[in-house]
């Protein structure tokens, strides 16, 4: 045994990611990693002891492949790319930019742990280089003059977006697909706009859910709070039918909870906790 | 779904699908791979979402999202079917137009697709040129189908291969085809596919099972095919990976793709999801008995994991380190079991062969490479996307006609394929036809796809070094070789690119090369040296020039260039140190920088073309400094202050005798500096003034006369000799001056005499060579214009050929503009109009100048070349013309003019002024024993500028034809150098040395306020003379920048020198001083 004592919440993903991965080690590493965005040392030698591993064989892994980091990493992590295309586009003064900006190279993260700074040998976007990717949001055309407004966006929350400045972003008002009922709440606001109110099941629980009607926000609230990662059961709260259908979400594979758009279409979102899985169909 | 459990019904569902009824609403595309996300893709997609709710539209138009469509440039779009037309580069609020328009069965041309150089609007997708040269058998079928929607796919005909093939799971049939169509693998190494499929069958070590891998781990930075099709199509890929599990019998198979393309993951795990539900993939197959399943795995980023050892060691778990072949995987692969390891791009061919059949397939490409393969194009080029072509298109046909050339103005030197595996392929090899053994020929590889091109702005070090960093940082460490190879390599390049380098250094590269590939065990390291042989091999001059002359053409090595502007100055001016003092209010020092190195100073600060400002740093992305103005401002402030105006000249000279021959900037700047040297110096000028160009062709509003005065007192007060009209060859001979005791002469007489447009009709009263009418107008003579004036820039192609295409344009349409200007001022015609055979976008004049002719009521007729003059009497009546188009690109990078048949036309003229080009008079060299090329310009080592006599040495025009005054002055300075050494009896040679300032300045300290408005600010504007007030006289059109203005310019400057090594240093002594202070 190379850890005596384990903390749960380590324990909890380290389980479930061996049991779903069917013992596959990179994919372990792979989830710790992308939970604490770093391997705590702890967390290998737990992978060790239940894979029943020696500690060098992870060891070797971690280190072999440039995914894993021993490192604790920053709130958001920006990654350069520095693929030959980028290369020749300039990507090396985007990162003397960020580097400036940050006071960080590339590999190191800001003592405030806000931010790490992070090259990538190619991200596949070679026609519209340099790139530039924050929190898994993609910036293209990159040039040094925008490196300060990509910095400064993140840290104003990078998918922050002003409703009434962005065409984009629009709220539906949706009905119940089987009593035709609306589900719009006037009375409650969220993101500033009407919600969507429904009913919800879950273990021994039942309660309400409102939901932003925002095309593109996850904002809830809830009656009880959900754990991440439930699949809960929706209702109408005036017919009291299941809300459920045999689409299936694309990210989690759930059945999807589909709802009628005033005017026309459907829209599906996941009842899986945390996934962000919706489709809009028009 | 319900589970399809036969193949009966498999059939009749497939059948179902296809006999819907052709839906005829218009359908938006919007392509939304992680490129269009990129570029905001689901903006658009939601905004068109939101329109159509909001507007009702459900029944009027249908919204799909797409995997990419290949030309990722024009990301965002919206493609309209079932049309095909295309709004490419879409904003968020322009979507509602678009819709509505779709609706309405109408077109908003003003938002459709235009190549930047004609008019012409290109409405629909196939009618672009990037997509219409291209043959997209795979990438095509993206634009029907949603990725995260399997029904798309059965609707665009998808498992129709699947289909055939579990109908009658003949092994030797399906492996028969595949061979038959000779599908060699697209991941790089070629190798036939039929055959390895084969292999697999065949192999039988008794381990009971089998197999199937698709190799999504692209790790070639710069190629993205992969991550296209697996985002955009992944069930092609699936169907792809079924056939090849039946045709070898596996059950299982894994899909190892790069953790980099979480879209790609995403949309294969969907993909994955579905087919099993529908029952596709799994145990018992439409009840056949067959099992196969897929799985993914990620690659956790190490590019070694694409070799298939490597990778096999991945997928088990463990470290990527390649193994030894044999046993090749298809014999001993994933835990011992044979493992049949396929490329993304080759699986997708897989049901493309199985439907058509191989004896269709086999229709495209060539013999020994059949089909298509994709190429991603990308880098320093104007249409970059992903590009499919039947293997043995030539690199040419992709570059040029379907990637449109060049992105900007730099000429397009190579490109690059295979990625770090490959190797370069220079432009004169772009005839070469795509296959895998002609790429292997010129020293690359076909790669998995990955095209670089690269301009004169990329630096071919830099590259290798690029290069060789990665392999170093990706070897698995395994062989030594390889892991300390690289490394060394690298070590080398390095000090190469920062000017430390030596000639032994590039031996020793080469040497290393064939050792790395020997003695290296997987094909990482027997294909490390490529990147960096290949680019010796075809860039050899390059290298010399970092190494010996400390260069770096395409200003990117870091410590070789320090500022760009200094670097790139002819005369190496320190700018970023008199900029630093300007922002400082040191403007005396700043002046004193500038004259250090350039007795012109005054005159350049007006009229030098400025090649320092083309490359600043501050440019990239915004406006660069206005390095000249700058200079304006500080030899401005000399003037009125009389700062500088005199030089001392030396107490007593040396008594050693030097002629030069030729009053222009480059026999007067050799005169300057070894008169300062101590030389006596005598100046002989052919004309009653001196100053040559200066005086004779640039007009008095560009270069007012007294401030010319100022310099050429400055330059006399060194204490030369000068004897005005004084003929070489009338009144003197070189011979001559050498009895005289003239140890050495310089020879700087210009190029004054204008070409001849060749075409019928020239010789006729009325056409006037363009430096006769700009000398007359400019030594303020009388010449009779008449009110109709016509200027030809740039005659016929006969002409073009005869010159050195880029450098004597620049002066053939600065002659132009100054040609039509200067006879709009003096002589009042009613109208001026130049002819020009280019677009505006090649014009090489300063913009500010083709500006002010433009502000002036000056015409200017593009796309414009004489064809013949029209007499009456003997007297020039008109002049016709034709119209030209762009063509072919030609060998200076731009796309060659070629007459539009037909469209002659005529214009009235008084005078015709022939501007095309001048060459240099050599009528009086004949016999002095010198040798002259076919221009008729001197030849002389561009080192030294030593002719072929020895002891005299000649510079300026006459050497390079007509060029500018700033190449001129160094000519002039390289010249008196070069004398100095000759008349001390030293070895006469150019000594190079790292380009660095004089000293560095302390930078402003900004507040942050500051800063930020600095970043977004403009560059300052001189006040210009308005263009009434500058008709008919010859005041000077530029104003000069304000003190306000000239501090605020200098402080935007970057200060690209305190980032090189020394300049390091320097910050770093600052902050120690200030803190001990």
């Amino acid at each position: 045994m190379y850890l005596s004592e384990v903390s749960t919440e380590l324990e909890s993903i380290v389980d479930a990611s061996i049991k779903k991965h069917n013992k596959f080690l990179i994919a372990v590493l792979q989830d710790i990693q992308r939970h604490y965005n770093y391997l705590p040392e702890d967390a290998i030698k737990l992978v060790a002891d239940k894979l029943e591993m020696p500690l060098r064989d992870i060891y070797g892994v971690a280190s072999f492949y440039k995914a894993f980091s021993f490192n604790k990493k920053g709130k958001h992590i920006i990654t350069a790319c520095l693929g030959t295309a980028c290369h020749v586009r300039g990507g090396p003064k985007i990162v003397d930019a960020i580097t400036k900006e940050l006071n960080i190279k590339p590999g190191e993260t800001t003592k405030d742990m806000q931010f790490s700074l992070e090259t990538a040998a190619c991200l596949g976007c070679c026609a519209i280089g340099p790139i530039v990717v924050v929190d898994g949001v993609y910036f293209s055309n990159v040039k040094p003059t925008m490196v300060k407004k990509i910095i400064e966006q993140t840290k104003s929350g990078i998918e922050k977006t002003d409703i009434e400045k962005y065409k984009h972003i629009f709220p539906v008002k949706v009905s119940c697909p089987r009593c035709n009922h609306s589900l719009m709440n006037t009375e409650h606001l969220i993101d500033n706009y009407p919600c969507i109110h429904i009913t919800v099941s879950f273990g021994r629980k039942h309660g309400w859910l409102r939901l932003s009607s925002l095309y593109g926000s996850y904002s809830i609230e809830s009656e009880h709070e959900i754990p991440m990662d439930t699949e809960l059961n929706c209702f109408c709260p005036h017919c009291h039918t299941e809300l459920t259908s045999s689409f299936e979400c694309p990210i989690c594979g759930a059945n999807m909870v589909p709802l009628m758009i005033r005017g026309g279409g459907t829209v599906h979102f996941c009842p899986r906790r945390g996934c962000k899985g919706h489709m809009l169909d028009v | 779904m319900k589970k399809i459990s036969s193949i009966e019904e498999f059939i009749s569902f497939r059948k179902s699908i296809l006999n819907e009824p052709a839906d005829n609403t218009p359908t938006l595309v919007i392509s939304a791979g992680t490129c269009g996300q990129a570029s905001g893709a689901n903006d658009i997609m939601r905004a068109a979402k939101r329109y159509i709710l909001e507007h009702h539209l459900h029944e009027k138009v249908s919204i799909r999202v797409t995997g990419c469509l290949g030309f990722c440039q024009i990301e965002p779009f919206i493609l309209a079917e079932p049309e095909n037309y295309i709004y490419p580069n879409l904003k968020t609020e322009d979507v509602p137009r678009v819709i509505k328009a779709i609706v309405k069965k109408e077109i908003i041309k003003e938002l459709m697709y235009r190549e930047n150089d004609d008019d012409k609007t290109y409405c629909t997708l196939e009618e672009i040129p990037f997509y219409k040269y291209q043959t997209r058998t795979i990438l095509k079928r993206n634009q029907k189908i949603d990725p995260i929607r399997v029904f798309n796919y059965f609707k665009a005909g998808g498992y129709s291969a699947f289909e055939k093939v579990i109908s009658n799971p003949d092994q030797e049939w399906i492996i028969s085809e595949i061979k038959k169509a000779e599908l060699r693998g697209r991941g790089g190494a070629g190798f036939p596919t039929g055959l390895k499929w084969e292999n697999a069958r065949n192999s039988n070590n008794g381990s009971g099972k089998k197999f199937v891998v698709c190799n999504a781990d692209e790790g070639d930075p710069g190629a993205y095919m992969d991550r296209n099709v697996l985002e955009g199509n992944p069930q092609l890929i699936i169907e792809g990976m079924i056939i090849a599990g039946i045709a070898i019998g596996a059950t299982k198979g894994f899909v190892y793709v790069r953790s980099e393309y979480p879209l790609a993951i995403k949309h294969s795990m969907i993909a994955i999801r579905q087919a099993r539900d529908i029952g596709i993939l799994g145990e018992n197959i439409l009840s056949t008995g067959i099992d196969f399943d897929i799985e993914i795995v990620r690659g956790a980023g190490a590019f070694v994991c694409g070799e298939e050892t490597a990778l096999i060691k991945s997928i088990e778990g463990k470290m990527g380190q390649p193994e030894q072949r044999p046993p090749y995987p298809v014999d001993k692969g994933i835990w011992g079991h044979p493992t049949c390891i396929n490329n993304v791009e080759t699986l997708a061919n897989v049901p493309v062969i199985i439907n058509e059949g191989a004896d269709e397939y086999i229709k495209v490409g060539m013999p020994g490479a059949r089909g298509t393969k994709i190429f991603s194009l990308v880098g320093k080029i104007k249409n970059t996307g992903l590009v499919e072509v039947p293997l043995g298109t030539t690199i040419h046909e992709v570059v040029n006609k379907i990637g449109g050339g060049p992105s900007g103005k730099s000429k397009i030197k190579a490109i690059q394929t295979g990625g770090p595996s490959g190797g370069c392929i220079p432009e004169e090899l772009f005839d070469l036809p795509i296959n895998y053994e002609s790429l292997n020929k010129v020293g690359s590889i076909m790669g998995s796809g990955g095209m670089i091109v690269m301009d004169e702005s990329t630096c071919m070090v830099d590259i290798a070094k690029y290069f060789t960093n990665f392999l170093q940082e990706e070897s698995c460490g395994k062989c030594s070789v390889c892991r300390e190879g690289t490394q060394r390599m690298n070590e080398i390049l390095t000090n190469i690119s920062e000017g430390r380098g030596t000639m032994e250094d590039l031996t020793l590269l080469e040497e290393l090369g064939p050792v790395i590939k020997d003695a290296s065990m997987c094909g990482l390291g027997q294909t490390a040296p490529n990147p960096v042989l290949a680019t010796i091999k075809y860039f050899r001059e390059e290298y010399i020039d970092h190494i010996i002359k400390k260069k770096c053409k395409a200003t990117v090595c870091k410590e070789i260039v320090s500022s760009p502007c200094q670097y790139t100055c002819p005369i190496n001016t320190d700018v970023s140190v008199y900029v630093a003092l300007i922002a400082r209010k040191k403007y005396a020092e700043a002046l004193e920088v500038i004259k250090e190195t350039n007795p012109f100073a005054s005159v350049l600060s007006r009229i030098c073309h400025h090649p320092c400002e083309n490359k600043c740093k501050a440019g990239e992305g915004g406006d660069p400094i206005a390095i000249r103005d700058l200079k304006r401002f500080a030899t401005d402030y000399g003037i009125e202050n009389n700062l500088y105006s005199t030089t001392e000249p030396v107490k007593k000279t040396n008594g050693i005798k030097v002629a030069v021959i030729g009053s222009g900037p480059s026999g007067l700047t050799c005169s300057f500096y070894l008169s300062k040297m101590g030389y006596e110096v005598t100046v002989f000028e052919k004309e009653s003034v001196i100053g040559g160009m200066l005086t004779l062709g640039i007009p008095e509003y560009r270069l007012p006369r007294k401030i010319l005065k100022v310099d050429l007192d400055y330059i006399k007060s060194a204490g030369m000799e000068i004897k005005t009209d004084f003929a070489l060859g009338e009144d003197y001979t070189i011979d001559g001056l050498l009895d005289q005791g003239y140890k050495s002469v310089f020879l700087a007489t210009g190029s004054h005499q204008s070409l001849k447009l060749g075409i019928p009709g020239e010789e006729v009263e009325g056409v006037i060579p363009g430096m006769q009418a700009l000398a007359a107008l400019n030594l303020g003579k009388k010449i009779e214009l008449g009110k109709r004036v016509g200027i030809i820039g740039g005659g016929n192609t006969a002409v073009d050929a005869a010159r050195r295409v880029l450098r004597a344009e620049t002066s053939e349409s600065v002659t132009m503009i100054d040609a039509a200007r200067s006879a709009l001022r003096t002589t009042k015609p009613e109208n001026v109009t130049i002819f020009y055979r280019r677009t505006i976008e090649e014009i090489p004049a300063y913009k500010e100048e083709v500006d002010g002719a433009g502000d002036e009521g000056i015409k200017i007729e593009y796309l414009t070349a004489p064809v013949r003059i029209i007499t009456n009497k003997g007297k020039l009546k008109a002049c016709e013309f034709i119209r030209m188009k762009l063509g072919e690109i030609d060998e200076s990078g731009r796309r060659r003019p070629v007459p539009i048949k037909g469209s002659e036309f005529t214009v009235e003229l008084d005078t015709l002024i022939v501007s095309i080009s001048e060459s240099p008079d050599i009528s009086f060299l004949k016999n002095e024993g010198l040798e002259f090329s076919k221009w008729d310009t001197i030849i002389i080592d561009p080192e030294t500028c030593l002719t072929k006599r020895p002891g005299i040495f000649a510079g300026g025009d006459m050497v390079t034809g007509p060029n500018t005054v700033v190449d001129a002055v160094a000519a002039g300075k390289i010249a008196s150098e070069s004398i100095d050494q000759y008349l001390t009896g030293k070895e006469v040679k150019r000594e190079y040395k790292l380009t660095r300032p004089s000293k560095y300045i302390e930078p402003v300290e900004f507040s942050n306020k500051e800063l930020d408005e600095l970043i977004s600010a403009k560059r300052s504007e001189m006040p210009l003379l308005s263009s009434e007030k500058r008709k008919y006289n010859l005041m000077e059109v530029n104003q000069g920048l304000t003190e306000e203005q000239a501090i605020k310019e200098a402080k935007r400057c970057l200060r690209c020198e305190l980032e090189t090594i020394d300049g390091k240093k320097f910050l770093k002594n600052l902050e120690e001083v200030e803190e001990r202070g």
